[in-house]
Order: structure tokens, then sequence, then C-alpha cells
């Protein structure tokens, strides 16, 4: 029996991490296994920070959020004062290396600290819209919690319908995948 | 005739209010009556999308006192109908479920319950349990299920109505928002495919036949002229409760047989209990779990016995003590020292309760 993975993902609203959390929650329910995928809400509209709690395993899950997260990804400045709290000695904290003057804001008790230049590389390479997609990449090479074809399949899944209006689309979204997962694989 | 909505058994993954709108479907719920509010609206989103497909209907209404009174209206009809709320919207709903349990109508209501008091958090919290065991102006004669997984919210919405039916207790489903929203898998099943018959309903007004000569008239009353009428009629509700009580009451527990600490949960909270029971117990601590699945009625009896067995109980809950009232009632003279982890309007995880029983335990 493998051990629940558990990760925190956190971005500004409108980044996309809720979409990232669900495609890959998807993607592992798909695979058979137990995922188990809340998000956090409250009475704004747009604006604040966006967090969601992800874990997969092989069990049923127990209590949906939890104190420690195997992987914690904050993707703005504000993200990375909130996730610290989901830090432990076991924990891959990612962030984007574009947010400015958050050296001293990062956690000093993860096992690893890992920037990643999510932002830039949609923006010069790919497209902003996929962004996020970048960043799922990214959780998959650090977690290996589905495989790459499973994510690839869910995102299909879910955006198949614009992807057979344009299907440019479906490649720059596998791409961002690859490229996430490069990205990771390179500043591990 | 519409097709059924669920044929065979089905792996699903979705959210608990879209569960909800589906275990309503497929328990035959003719409909539903409601008014919006987080984090319960995306059942009547779903009910809404999916009716009109399988023939079943929806009323929107002005208030949360309105969409109570009118699913009174549509059970007096004789439909199988429901209606789901939350926070202070429960608040408003205990007028119209004082009135089911007056005229003892089979009502059914899915609470997810939200941060309290007042508009509080959309968020979540188990801060509505005593109002929903216990609300109105009466005597609490109502049935209440707390479920702690998605697959409990289909299984327990199904036997909502059959309970409700069956007995003539207005029944709740009891959630929050974390199972409101979350996403997990579960399994789908038609009620018929599973040997489950749903209890027929009956409308109470405008049966067929002349009162009083081809049957015996309606009588539907929540007003009384005088103290001993009322009472009369009381005690034949309460002894029915009574009678019904231990065949509705469910629980869920292990490991309390040689445990000296017992924790005590119940909904989503039981879930952080189970796991943190487990990790404790693979540490050499001698540790129980026991989870109450109906609130109201209380499984006493089992309760009891645990509460006589184990040294101590922890309860454990999103609210400050409102399950650990219901819990000492329920144990008043056993031997456990009862002792409490409250965390009123905020999620437990398991992490929280394992440094809690390590605390206590030394």
């Amino acid at each position: 029996m493998g051990k629940v993975v558990k990760i925190v993902l956190a971005g500004e609203g409108g980044q996309g991490v809720q979409s990232v959390a669900e495609i890959i929650a998807e993607a592992a329910n798909e695979e058979g296994r137990e995922a188990l995928y809340i998000p956090n809400f409250g009475v704004e509209q747009r604006g604040g920070v966006s967090v969601a709690y992800l874990q997969i395993g092989d069990e049923p899950i127990g209590a949906p959020k939890f104190q420690t997260g195997d992987i914690v990804v904050a993707l703005s400045d504000r993200a990375v004062h909130r996730t610290k709290q989901y830090v432990g000695p076991e924990t891959i904290f990612v962030y984007d290396s574009g947010i400015e003057n958050v050296e001293n804001e990062l956690p000093k008790n993860a096992k690893k600290v890992l920037g990643i230049p999510a932002i830039e590389v949609s923006k010069n390479e790919l497209h902003p819209r996929v962004f996020n997609i970048i960043i799922m990449g990214a959780v998959i090479k650090a977690t290996e919690v589905v495989a790459v074809e499973d994510a690839k399949a869910a995102i299909e899944k879910k955006l198949g319908y614009k992807f057979e209006k344009n299907p440019k689309l479906r490649e720059m979204n596998f791409r961002a995948i690859e490229r996430g997962m490069e990205l990771v694989a390179s500043a591990m | 005739m519409p097709e059924k909505p669920i044929q065979g058994e089905k792996r699903v993954f979705m959210t608990g209010n879209e569960v909800v709108a589906w275990a309503a479907l497929a328990a035959g719920a003719e409909i539903m009556y409601g008014y919006p509010i987080t984090p319960q609206n995306e059942i009547m989103h779903y009910w809404t999308r999916l009716m009109p497909k399988y023939d079943r209907k929806f009323l929107q209404t002005e208030d949360e006192l309105s969409a109570g009174f009118t699913t009174v209206g549509g059970v007096l009809a004789g439909r199988r109908a429901f209606t789901a709320t939350a926070g202070p919207g429960n608040t408003l709903m205990q007028e119209p479920m004082s009135m089911a349990e007056a005229m003892r109508l089979p009502v059914v209501v899915v609470v997810q319950q939200r941060g309290g008091p007042s508009t509080a958090t959309v968020i979540y919290s188990q801060q509505e349990v005593t109002m929903t065991t216990l609300g109105g102006n009466g005597e609490g004669l109502r049935v209440v299920y707390s479920t702690a997984t998605h697959q409990e919210l289909f299984d327990y919405t199904i036997k909502a109505f059959n309970t409700a039916w069956k007995y003539r207790f207005p029944t709740f489903v009891l959630g929050d928002g974390y199972q409101a929203k979350m996403r997990e898998s579960l399994t789908f099943y038609d009620p018929a495919e599973r040997g489950i018959e749903m209890v027929p309903t009956e409308p109470y007004v405008g049966k067929p036949g002349m009162p009083g000569v081809d049957r015996p008239p309606t009588h539907l009353r929540n007003t009384y002229n005088v103290e001993e009428e009322l009472y009369e009629v009381l005690k034949d509700y309460l002894a029915d409760y009574a009678k019904a009580a231990p065949e509705i009451a469910e629980y869920e527990a292990f490991d309390t047989e040689d445990a000296e600490l017992v924790v005590v949960s119940h909904g989503v909270v039981s879930r952080a209990g189970k796991a943190a029971v487990k990790e404790l117990r693979e540490a050499g601590y001698k540790v129980g779990y026991f989870r109450p699945i109906t609130l109201r009625p209380l499984p006493v009896d089992q309760l009891r016995e645990v509460a006589n067995k184990a040294g101590q109980l922890l309860v454990v809950e999103s609210a400050n003590g409102q399950l650990d009232r219901l819990v000492k009632e329920a144990a008043y003279g056993c031997s456990a020292e009862i002792l409490p982890m409250f965390k009123p309007g905020v999620g437990i995880t398991a992490e929280e309760v394992v440094a809690r029983v390590k605390e206590i335990k030394g």
C-alpha cells in the first residue's frame, strides 16, 4: 500500500490552481486510485489567494484537509505567505522564480525549495493561458502521483471541446505539461 | 415513462452537492423546493439541470421559510419532496420543520453546515447539530443522519426518504461545506437493483371517497384548544418515536473492546477520528473509535456500553460542544471521563487528533 500523497496548490484567483487540482484528481480517479480534492472558498467572487488541497492514495482518503503537504506549490507572493504553514521537513516547496522580493520569505524547514520560471516560460515560449498546465506538469513530475498520459487524457476530457475547434490548443497544452516536468527535473 | 436516472452500478467522481442531486433522483424524489444559500447551492443547480430529463419538478421560493412550507405542502399532496439549506437558511427552516413534526410529515431536508452564528462563513462547520437535532418549538421528533463520505451522502439521501415515509418523522441529511464542495469517488446505483424498495408515498389531503362515509375524515392539526388534547397527541408521538428509535439508530465503531480512550466524532470529522485511531493503534495506544451516524436518535445503548467500558471518551467536533451535549445526555451516569476537543467552525485534521490523544495519554 502506497502512502497518501498530499498536495497544496496556491495562487492568485484566476491563475487556475483549482483547475489543476481538479484535473490531477480526475486523472488519478480514472487510474482507479482514490483521490480527494477540496478547494478553499469564501464569499469573494475574485481576488484573494486561492488554495486547493489534493490527496491521492490507494485507500479511501481521511480528513479532507491536512497539516503538512508532501508538495506545496505557491504561485504568488501572497500564496508563499499563506502556504508556509503546510511545509514540514518532508515537504518539497515549489514557487515561481518570477515572484519578486520573496527570497527571505521562503520556508526554511522544507526538504527542498524549488524555484521554477513557469510564468516566464508561459509568456515567452507558450501562452499565458497554459501557465497552470505548466504547473500541473511540475506537480506530476515532483510527485509522480499520476502518469503523464493519464493527465493528458484528463485534460482532453475537460478541454476536448475546445481542442476540436482549435487543435493547436491541444498541442500547446500537452507541450505545457512537458515543459513543466522539464522545469522541475532541472530544478531538482 | 422517462428512463431511470441510474442504470447499473457506476463509479463516479464529483462534488457532494452533485451526489445529493443524483441520490434524490435515484430515490424517486418528485420535487425539490429551495432557496439558494452557500454551500448548498449546487444541489439546486444540479437538480434543476437534471430534472427535466427525468420529469421531476423544482420550485424556487422567496426564502427558506417558504421553501420549508412548500416542501410540507408537497408532502401533504403525497409527493416525495425535499429541500436543501445551510446556516441561516436552516434557522428559518426550523419553523416549517416544527409543523412537519406536529403533523408527522415525511419531509426530507439536506443541510450543508456552514460557520455560525449568523452569516459567519460560507465554508464549513458542525455548528448546526443542536439546531438540526432539536430545533423548533417542540421535542425533536425527527431523524438526523450525519454523513462522512460521498458514498454515505448518496446512501443516506436515498435512505432518508424511506425513513421519513416509513416512520412519518421529518428526516435530515446533515452534511457540511467540506462534503458539499469536495470531490471524491463513490459508486452510484439504482436502489431497486440493490434490493432497496422505496417506501410508497400517499397524499394526506384530497384522498378519494366521501369523508366520514367511504373513509375516515382527514384531520390534520398543528393547533390545539386545550393542554390535555395536545398532551394526548404528544404522548402517542413520543411513544412512536421511542419505539422507532432503536430501529433507526446507526453507528460505526472499531477497536473499542480494549480501548482506554475512545475518540467520539461524527460527520466529516470522523474521517480524521478514524485515521487518527488507526495511526495511534499502530503506535501502540489503546484507543478506539465510535461514531454515531444518527445524531437523532442517538445509538444510546451502544454509546453507553462504550462509555462504561473505556476510561475516557474524547469528543472531537467542529463546534463548541454540540455533539458533546448529546453524548453527555446519552452517557449520563456512565463511568468514562468525557474530554473535549472543540474547534468551532474550523476543520479538524487527523494529525491534530493524534496530537491531542498523545497529550492526554502522555
